[in-house]
Formats: structure tokens, sequence, C-alpha cells
């Protein structure tokens, strides 16, 4: 029963990583930490890990799906309300959930990757700073520092070539998005 | 036939403006950069593209998107003959022997046969869409809400049980992109829904946001995760493009029968260009006198899949055109320009918008003469181009992508969205679900809800209406027998032979 319990907790958090799009990270701390001649015995029952974790986090976008949907209106007489279609088809991506998380104790799969988050993580830090930056300070120094922080996910990288090849790329956007194309897009930050 | 005559020398007539011409030929060559670089498919190549084709107006912005497709469904074939690194599943099976011929220092031969292959191939899809484009349309406009519903089930249907991995992980994705498309306003009432009191998201989640997100960021993302480099870049210069006389007649069989297979193939929904390729490789092995050249450098073995999947390409426009569906993911990326142009594709479109239609049919045929006219002298600035390494590579793409989706809306929000779609992409690809369906099941869903509230409302509110109209039932109950046959443990021990070949 202990060995039911611990997953099931790991899974609910999983899923909350996963219904927000953030990798679930403390899943994949569990799994490496267990020592590893244990690790068959331990989740003896999980014959394929990517589709049981994955149907339950489907089950947990299902349910986060219909909590989020509570307060619209449903079915009046014939006419289907706002509400009806979120909670079918979140409804029917439950029932699929729960199938592909039982065909993961049915049948045999790989185990899940490793993940490696210095990529993951510079590349979306990357992707964020152009998202927090173009606005206040322009299109110039936002394409470089994403430029920058995202190539920083490699352990590829050397410091001289990045910053030529940044500034070369965001000279390119320039010319291309902004002469090229003409879109109206501020490209220094504004002196006042 | 006069008529069909007339159209098509009307869409010649649109698509030979000079502007239109240009949008083609920036489209074709845009398309091939992107679509060169390995580890970038068709799909991430059309929505990191997508951007730049807004501020254009609907006929150029589609002809520019359809040039771009092609483009870089051509690009994934250059590098997989040149570096034995598929661009996407189209052109898995070009590796095998595209790349052996390279090796025997016959890259240039190869390349030609396939851009000339794609080129036949894509003359005669050219006329199919015109003729069959006209008896099709009048085909949908018997169509009544609860009928349209249940062919997107089959639709989508189709394109899971034709791709690759798991229908029911397939079926949960698609599922999973119907209930994502339902954020944001309701359409009869305006409520907002699921959208969490966030201003942006009341809109919705954007398409481009989404595309961008699973196709781009995540496979940048999942490329860094693989180990070091790899590629076996042919570095023998290129010479002699010109294929022989023998290979020219050697050929000729494979382009003709691929492009055939490929027609057809690709008019079924689903990754029908995938199968297509795979389909004409398998026929070709089968018929040739000596099937052990395949594999060591047989020109057949690059013909026919090459001019099949670009038949292919080209065929799955008349679902989308006739019906409204999107076949695939790429037709689903065409869905998502045309709304944002204000096109909503169908029936109506040639109907209403006979110039758009016709013209994007012509503009087909003339980006794939663009395609060898460009590409075949430029086969040297692509193989430079696969010289970059991918450490600065993936940064410029990624600084791309981002100023792309900002150009939208000037939003930096939707930048930080296709973010997060990106960690979603990378789980999903983690977890081997296939994005490809979520995408279609999102850009159907407004669709779908719409035609079922529709058709419940007139059937006031009985279910069954779905299987008392004939068409529907038909429709609805190929779907079910579809979904029976695909899992059924033989057809999926076959099914996953065919992918693993």
């Amino acid at each position: 029963m202990s060995e039911r319990v611990q997953p099931e907790k790991g899974s609910s958090r999983a899923a909350e990583g996963g219904g927000q799009g953030m990798p679930p990270a403390s899943r994949d701390a569990r799994t490496e930490n267990a020592p590893s001649p244990q690790e068959p015995q331990f989740r003896f029952s999980i014959r394929s890990p990517r589709d049981f974790w994955g149907g339950l986090v489907l089950i947990a976008l299902a349910i986060l799906a219909i909590w989020a949907s509570r307060d619209l209106p449903g079915q009046r007489g014939f006419a289907f309300g706002p509400g009806t279609a979120p909670r079918l088809f979140a409804g029917v991506l439950a029932a699929l959930g729960a199938a592909v998380a039982l065909m993961g104790i049915i049948e045999h799969g790989p185990p899940i990757e490793k993940y490696k988050f210095r990529g993951p993580i510079l590349v979306v830090i990357g992707i964020l700073s152009f998202a927090a930056l173009v606005r206040p300070l322009g299109l110039v120094p936002a394409t470089f520092s994403a430029f920058v922080i995202s190539i920083l996910g490699t352990t590829e990288m050397r410091w001289i070539e990045s910053l030529i090849a940044g500034a070369i790329m965001t000279l390119f956007c320039v010319l291309l998005f902004v002469y090229l194309l003409g879109l109206p897009f501020q490209l220094w930050p504004r002196l006042y | 036939m006069t008529e069909l005559l007339s159209n098509l020398w009307m869409g010649f007539h649109v698509a030979s403006n000079p502007f239109n011409v240009l949008f083609c030929l920036l489209g074709a060559l845009v398309g091939t950069l992107v679509g060169v670089l390995p580890g970038i498919g068709t799909v991430a190549t059309i929505a990191m593209l997508l951007p730049i084709t807004f501020g254009l107006p609907p006929v150029g912005a589609l002809i520019m998107l359809a040039g771009i497709y092609y483009g870089a469904q051509y690009g994934g074939s250059t590098t997989s003959v040149l570096v034995n690194i598929p661009g996407e599943a189209t052109s898995v099976i070009t590796c095998l022997d595209g790349h052996q011929m390279a090796r025997q220092g016959r890259a240039g031969p190869a390349l030609a046969i396939a851009a000339m292959g794609s080129f036949f191939a894509g003359c005669v899809a050219t006329v199919l869409v015109a003729a069959l484009g006209a008896p099709l349309t009048s085909l949908a406009l018997l169509f009544g809400p609860a009928e349209y519903f249940s062919l997107m089930v089959l639709g989508l249907i189709f394109a899971v049980v034709l791709a690759k991995g798991s229908v029911l992980k397939a079926v949960a994705m698609v599922v999973t992109g119907l209930l994502l498309s339902m954020v944001g306003s309701d359409l009869e009432t305006g409520a907002a829904r699921m959208s969490f009191d966030i201003p942006e998201l009341a809109d919705g989640i954007g398409f481009a946001n989404v595309a961008m997100g699973v196709f781009g960021f995540a496979e940048i993302i999942r490329n860094l995760e693989l180990p070091g480099e790899s590629r076996d870049i042919v570095q023998a210069k290129i010479t002699g493009l010109m294929p022989t006389r023998k290979d020219l007649i050697d050929s000729s069989g494979a382009i003709a029968r691929g492009t055939l297979l490929g027609s057809l193939l690709g008019i079924l929904p689903g990754g029908g260009a995938v199968i297509a390729s795979f389909a004409a490789y398998t026929f070709e092995k089968k018929i040739a006198r000596d099937p052990s050249r395949f594999g060591r450098g047989a020109i057949e073995g690059v013909a026919a899949p090459e001019s099949a999947n670009n038949a292919a390409a080209q065929t799955s426009f008349i679902p989308l055109l006739t019906l409204g569906i999107p076949p695939n993911a790429v037709m689903a990326l065409m869905v998502g320009a045309m709304t944002i142009h204000g096109i909503v594709p169908g029936p109506q479109v040639m109907t209403k918008q006979p110039e758009l239609f016709w013209g994007m049919i012509a503009s087909m045929w003339i980006g794939n003469l663009m395609l060898v006219i460009i590409n075949l002298p430029l086969v040297g600035v692509w193989v430079s181009l696969l010289r970059v390494p991918y450490r600065l590579l993936y940064p410029s793409i990624i600084v791309f992508c981002c100023i792309g989706i900002y150009s939208i809306n000037n939003s930096p929000t939707d930048v930080a969205i296709s973010a997060i779609f990106g960690v979603v992409g990378f789980w999903l690809i983690k977890h081997d679900f296939e994005p490809a369906p979520m995408l279609l099941g999102f850009v159907l869903g407004p669709l779908m809800e719409e035609n079922l509230r529709r058709a419940m409302l007139i059937a006031r509110g009985d279910a069954s209406v779905f299987f008392t109209r004939p068409i529907s039932a038909v429709l609805l109950l190929t779907a079910i027998a579809l979904l029976v046959i695909a899992a059924l443990p033989k057809v999926r021990r076959r099914r996953d032979e065919v992918f693993v070949e």
C-alpha cells in the first residue's frame, strides 16, 4: 500500500507543474535520487512510466479545466451554454487520461528520460527576457539579451564568439524586421 | 473543362502579378533557408515564418506561405541528402538512398532529381487540386452542422490513425487541443471561459503562440539535450549537378508512380505526405528488378518518395480549400494564417474569393518552378549553411521567433505564452505525446464546437441526430471503424513496422 501512496503524492505535484507548463521537476528529483538497484522494485506496477505519468497529468489538466469552468452556465433547454462544451471535452479528456495511465500499468514501455535543466531553463529565461525587455528598452537590447542568455544553454558556448554572433544577429533582425518589413518597433530605450 | 481552364487562367493572372511572384520567390527562398537547418521540420519552419507574412495582403500572404511550405519541404530533403539528418518525417526515406548517392559524389544528381520529381509532381497535383476543387465544394454545400461536425471527427480520427505512435495518446492530444481552444470568450455569449481573469487570455490563446512554442521552441530545447554534433556533412565538392541521361531514364518511371501514389494518399487526412513517401519507396523496391540496389544509392529511391511527398503535400490542400478542414498540422497552420487575415477556410472561399482560391492554386505551380530555378544553383549556399554550428544557430532561431511572435500583436505576453508552450511541448516529447494532433484539435476546436452546438439546437437537443442523418452517420461510422481497425493488434504491429522501417 505504501508503495502506491508514494507515487500518487509525486504525481499530484508533477501534475500541477505539467498543467501550468513547467517541467515536473519534483518527480524527477525523486526518480534520480532513488537508489538504482531498488528502482525496478519501487515501481514494479508501473510498466510504462511515460504513459502512466502522462495520463495522470492529462487527468489533472481535465480537472483544472472543469474547475476553471465551474462558474459558466451550462445547458439551457436545447441550447448549449458557454460551459457545456468545456466540461464535455474535459470529461472526455479525463477518461482518455485514465485510459493512457491504465495502459502505462498494463503495457511495458521505455523509462522517462532524465531531464537536463541547463538548456531548457536558459532558453526559457532568454525568451522571457525578450518579453520583459522589449517594451521598456526596445528591440535592440531585448534581442541581444535573448541571444546571449539562450546561448548559455549549451556547454559549448564561447564568450567572444557568442557576443559577436549576437551583435550580428541583432543587426540582421533589425534590418529584416524594421527596415525591410517595415514593422513599427522601438529600437532603443526612449530617452526623454 | 473550359471553366477549369478559365479559372486556372484567372489564377495565373493573379499569381503572376509581380508582387505575388516576389512573395512566392521570397517564401520559397526563406522556406528553404530555414528548412535546410537540421532538426527543424516543415511545421516548425512554417510556424516560425508565419509572422513575417502578417503584414502582407491576404492573397500575397497565402502565396508566400505556400512558397514557404514547398521550400521547407525541399530544404528538408537537401538536409537528408547532404547530412543524413531528415528535416522531417517526409524526408526520412530520402536519407536512405540520397545520402548514399552523396557519398558516392553524386549529391548533385540526387538533389536535381529530387527537385525535378517534385516539380513534376507539383504540376500534376496542381491540376488535380483545380479539377477536384469545384465538385468537392458543391458537395460541401450540402453539409449541415451535424455533417460538418461528423466530418471533422472523421478528419481528426484519420489524422490520428495515420500518424505514428499510440492511437490512444494521439486522441488524448486532439482532445487536449480542443480543450485549449476553448480558453477565451465564448462564441455566442461572450462569456470569458477558463481565462483565470488574465486579460491576455480573454481573447483566447493565440494560435501562433501555441504553434511556435510546441514546434519551434520545444524542438530547440529538445535538440539541446541530444549529445554533441554528429553531423556527417558531405565534404566533397559538389560537382556536376545535372543527372546523366541514364539517371533520367531510370527515374522517370519512379517519378510518375510516386506522383500518382502521393496524389491519392495526400487527399486522405492525416500524415498523407509521410505515408506517401514510405509507400512510394516500398513500392519501387518491390517492383525493382534488383531490389538490393536500394539503400546503396539507387536514384529511384530518391525520385519516388520525393515526388510522392510533394504530390501529397499539394493534394492535402484539397480538404482544406474545399471543406475547410485541415488534414494535417501544416494545413492547420494555414488555417491559422487564413483566420488571422479574416478568411474562413471552406467552400465559401471558392465562391466568394475566387481570386484567392485560384491564385493560390496557380502559385503552387509557380512555387514549384521557383524551387527548381533557385535551389539548384544555390545548393552550395545551403551546404555552407549546414556548416554553421548548432550552438550559434539555435539562439538565432530563438530571437527570430521571439521577434516574430511579438510582431503579431506587439504583445510581450504572447512571447511569454509561447515560452510556456515550449516547455509544454518539451514535456510532451518526453512522454511520447505527438504535438501535431494537439495543434489540429486546437485549430478545429472553435469550428467543431460551433457546429456541435448548432446541430444540437436544430435537433432540439437530440444527440441521435448525428446517426439519423445519413451522411453524418456514414462519416461517424467510418471514423469508428477506423479507430477499431487501428486498435486491432495485427494492424497495430504492421503500422509500427511501417514507421520503424
